[in-house]
């Protein structure tokens, strides 16, 4: 696992405080939809600051990777992510890494999803793979977010939802929802969990990423809910956005 | 207030892969753990880490002890494992 130099080839607004960077890696290889790369900056003195940021894009797509970054404030990698990364420039990258909370089509399901916040991003790449192989898998995603326009991925979630066979996507919107608003509003909880999971039955395996209270509670739930110990995987986010 | 700073940042080990890759030279996240001190079994990305922490700490979620503690200095690493069973290294096949 070494360090490579990688391209930036697009960067993407997702919504006032997420981007989408486009890399392209030449030493590419494909991932498990769960990994990360880490990144690495150098500032001219030396000084050195290394995060961690979940693959959001499919192995599929060959020779890049997207990396979905929130900014955070007095974040240290993420405002430079955001503010001064351009087209072609070159930023210092390892992985994929990881290889628990991963998944691929071959493992099967059914699959719960559950995310909060920039957690969706890791859940991403498994749903974009799952549609690239055509797997039948059942899926489900939960979601909570704070405001419609939080939401991150909402076109395309709409998209995927609306093929044959596609995840059935249930949002949460936290505080505030627009006007007819039909979905969840509230935070997660166990009568919610009850609901989106309940169709799954209790072979599902449930992968939950998020804050880490958010995390915490949603694997208790899902625990009490009956769901085996051993079919949840968890990775909590902090407050840099990503998993470090 | 200050405990509710603590919890936002707590991370996982999933947050330390790299590293723990970079040092035990094999994925380690998937590897099975068991805690030493409350028999805590799971998998060390399942283990809380800090981020503050001098070093890379990773606790036990279930009795918050200290499962490794992990120093890299630039010409050694020094590891305390007193707070595991057993660690399983996967030799690469």
């Amino acid at each position: 696992m070494v360090w490579q130099l990688a391209t930036v080839r697009a960067v993407r607004q997702e919504t006032p405080r997420v981007k989408t960077i486009t890399l392209e890696l030449p030493g590419w290889s494909p991932h498990r939809p769960g990994q990360h790369y880490d990144i690495r900056l150098t500032a001219p003195d030396g000084y050195q600051a290394q995060r961690s940021y979940s693959i959001a894009s499919e192995p599929e797509r060959v020779g890049e990777i997207d990396l979905t970054v929130e900014w955070i404030e007095n974040g240290e990698v993420s405002s430079y992510l955001h503010d001064v990364v351009a087209l072609d420039d070159r930023l210092e990258v390892r992985g994929p890494i990881g290889g628990y909370f991963v998944w691929t089509a071959e493992m099967g399901g059914p699959l719960l999803l559950v995310g909060g916040g920039s957690g969706v991003v890791p859940l991403m790449a498994m749903l974009r793979h799952r549609a690239a192989v055509g797997s039948s898998v059942p899926a489900r995603l939960l979601y909570s977010s704070r405001t419609p326009e939080d939401v991150i991925y909402a076109a395309e979630l709409e998209r995927l939802s609306r093929q044959p066979g596609g995840v059935e996507v249930f949002h949460t919107l936290t505080r505030s929802q627009p006007p007819g608003w039909k979905g969840y509003a509230r935070r997660i909880d166990r009568a919610m969990l009850a609901e989106v999971l309940q169709p799954l039955g209790m072979q599902a395996q449930a992968f939950i990423c998020g804050p880490t209270l958010l995390v915490e509670n949603v694997a208790d739930h899902l625990v009490q809910l009956g769901l085996p110990p051993s079919n949840i995987r968890t990775e909590r986010f902090g407050p840099t956005g990503g998993p470090s | 207030m200050e405990a509710d700073l603590m919890e936002s940042l707590t991370l996982d080990g999933n947050a330390v892969a790299g590293f723990l890759e970079e040092i035990f030279g094999a994925e380690m996240t998937a590897s099975p753990s068991q805690c030493a001190s409350c028999g805590y079994a799971g998998y060390l990305g399942t283990l809380l880490v800090y981020l503050h922490a001098p070093g890379v700490v990773l606790r036990c979620p279930q009795c918050k002890g200290i499962v490794l503690r992990i120093v890299k200095t630039p010409r050694a690493v020094y590891l305390d494992a007193r707070g595991v069973e057993c660690i399983r290294i996967t030799l690469r096949g």
